[in-house]
């Protein structure tokens, strides 16, 4: 369903969404961020692209998974905490990081389902906004099978049209937010469409950067294993982890048990986001570490990405959004990277 | 209490053992579900949790024929494996599980089975042993290689003593100690030492990762095809279920896709573990 929504209209749009929570990019600091709106009038889409991707709103950094205390005669008693949230609207989600939920969705399905995660998830609608300009200089999405306007994982994907945006209704669920605000729709004009498929093909034209042939990447990397390329690479790593905090596609998490008080056990067991870049997420308790060295662990992200996950669930983990190259402290570059990749003997 | 991946089931423990005193002691746990609980297969594991400490994956060292108790032998290293030392009899435990593989018994019948352990890595070999035994007519001779740093280091020692009334055991410590009779030296070299043979023959082996590497690399040598070694790889693990991404070999969860691999498969992952 194609509509055209004028952007004055937007604040109307959004007062008219009863029973949904909404959460938009709003300015903190020098960057913009995900967070609950309150006065839909303050909601702006004047945006590059959020610093977080909105994974946090569906797969949060800290969730608490169960509560527990243990009672005066010793036995343990555990409160589950699964979350029910109201249905909530995602709003102005960059198509790369709405693709990078496709595969969120990947990993916490097949032989066991993460009820956290669902529970979420279920709820939520992506009102993608296209990148009519690209929201990074790094952005890479067209080389990893994406677009500045991708439709993939969206409820609704919004095309900036100037005044105006083109509003796709791509589900049900995206149908229905349409639908409780008929009168601010309007069927778009042939000219309409035009200018949108133009708007569409000039974006694609604006990325600067990519990756040469990453098809030859996965098939390549397996016999890379041992290659001293990791050791070059992961040099200069600070080993911070900020490239897989950033990253929308990321999903390592950590479950640990947090106590309260002092006395009598009371606490919670929490996931929390880990990294493959810090060295105790895989060291035994033994001392014995599979990846005790920087270069394993820039491996493994690169690997886990370009190789694990293609033959695991046949699409490239990452979605070329380009945060991890341009917030990395020391410059790795994971598009320099991959081409070294392909140049490799 | 609703049923999901994350929710331990409570357990209680019906028996403590000390198979190791000192810096690095053992403990086995034997313990019962206080409600409905699970079944399991040999070779499997089971995220055991203390509620404010934490949770570690441990193999099931009891065999699945073993329907009353489910069996963890744990060395004391950590926060978890220090608070689940100091429980008593009586005390509960959360399990949740089974996770994991298992060792395809059901296609060892008929062949002699070479069992080769180190250290604690004999509990997670016990179970697939016990039931060989159990089950003694279906397999031809049953052979068990087992060496610790010391001979206190030995788990299951009464166990160890009966079962060479049943089968050849070949002992082994690290270095010489006073009263020792049996083999001194590592666990790889006395496999080269009394060269079991590869013919029908199964060698299934844990041990400290280093340990694992020679065993394979001495079956080898004797002439063990990459099919006839079997091995129980374990990596540190959080959620058992192949999603908190820590515990891979390659394209692998070994929580989910092993913990037990044929060499023939182990071969063609990277080699990180």
């Amino acid at each position: 369903m194609d509509k055209i929504l004028a952007k004055k209209s937007l604040t109307q749009w959004l007062k008219k969404l009863d029973g949904y929570d909404i959460y938009a990019p709003f300015p903190q600091d020098d960057t913009w961020n995900y967070d609950l709106v309150t006065d839909p009038a303050k909601v702006s889409l004047d945006y590059l692209n959020t610093a977080q991707a909105p994974k946090k709103i569906i797969f949060p950094q800290r969730e608490v998974f169960l509560e527990f205390a243990r009672t005066e005669d010793g036995a343990p008693q555990m409160t589950e905490t699964l979350p029910d949230p109201a249905p909530f609207i995602v709003l102005g989600v960059r198509p790369c990081d709405a693709k990078a939920l496709t595969q969120h969705d990947m990993v916490f399905a097949g032989e066991y389902t993460d009820p956290y995660y669902w529970a979420r998830r279920d709820k939520s609608v992506l009102v993608g906004l296209g990148c009519a300009t690209p929201p990074s200089p790094n952005c890479f999405c067209p080389t990893v099978d994406g677009s500045p306007h991708s439709k993939q994982g969206l409820d609704i994907l919004l095309t900036d049209m100037g005044a105006n945006y083109y509003v796709e209704a791509l589900t049900k669920k995206g149908e229905k937010l349409l639908g409780a605000a008929k009168t601010l729709f309007k069927p778009p004009t042939p000219k309409d469409k035009q200018t949108k498929e133009k708007v569409v093909k000039d974006a694609a034209k604006k990325i600067q950067r990519q990756i040469k042939n990453l098809a030859e990447v996965p098939p390549k990397l397996k016999g890379m294993f041992e290659s001293e390329l990791w050791d070059q690479e992961a040099m200069s790593c600070l080993r911070c982890g900020i490239c897989t905090y950033l990253c929308p596609t990321c999903h390592c998490f950590d479950i640990s048990d947090e106590v309260k008080n002092a006395g009598a056990v009371q606490g919670e067991r929490v996931r929390t986001w880990d990294t493959c870049q810090f060295p105790d997420f895989t060291m035994h308790s033994s001392g014995h570490n599979p990846r005790s060295d920087k270069a394993s662990r820039l491996r493994q992200r690169i690997f886990h990405k370009f190789q694990y996950f293609v033959e695991n669930h046949k699409t490239y983990q990452c979605t070329g959004c380009g945060r991890c190259i341009s917030l990395c402290p020391v410059g790795i570059d994971i598009i320099e990277v991959l081409n070294k990749v392909i140049d490799h003997a | 209490m609703p049923d999901h991946p994350y929710m331990p089931k409570l357990a209680r423990i019906v028996e403590v053992k000390q198979e190791v005193e000192g810096a690095r002691a053992i403990k086995t746990f034997r313990v019962q579900f206080v409600d409905d609980g699970f079944t399991h297969q040999c070779g499997q594991c089971a995220m055991l949790s203390v509620l404010g400490k934490g949770e570690s994956m441990i193999s099931i060292s009891s065999s699945s024929l073993e329907k009353e108790y489910l069996q963890f032998s744990i060395m004391r290293v950590g926060r978890v494996t220090t608070a689940i030392h100091e429980m008593q009899e009586g005390d509960l435990l959360g399990v949740r599980g089974p996770y994991g593989n298992q060792f395809p018994i059901e296609k060892w019948k008929g062949k002699n089975l070479i069992f080769i352990g180190g250290g604690i890595g004999l509990a997670p070999i016990w179970s697939v042993l016990q039931t060989a035994r159990m089950q003694q007519k279906n397999y031809g001779d049953l052979s068990l290689f087992y060496g610790s740093r010391t001979s206190s280091d030995m788990v299951y020692k009464e166990e160890l003593q009966k079962l060479k009334q049943e089968m050849t055991v070949q002992l082994s410590i690290d270095v010489e100690e006073p009263g020792w009779d049996d083999y001194v030296g590592f666990v790889p070299v006395n496999i080269l030492d009394k060269k079991p043979s590869p013919k029908n023959a199964i060698a299934i082996t844990c041990g400290p990762p280093i340990m694992i590497k020679f065993v394979i690399k001495n079956l080898e040598a004797l002439g063990f095809k990459d099919d006839q070694i079997f091995t129980t790889v374990e990596n540190k693990m959080k959620c058992g279920i192949g999603k908190c991404g820590r515990c891979n070999i390659g394209l692998h969860y070994v929580c989910k896709d092993g913990p037990v691999y044929s060499w023939a498969e182990l071969k063609n992952l990277p080699q990180e573990y």
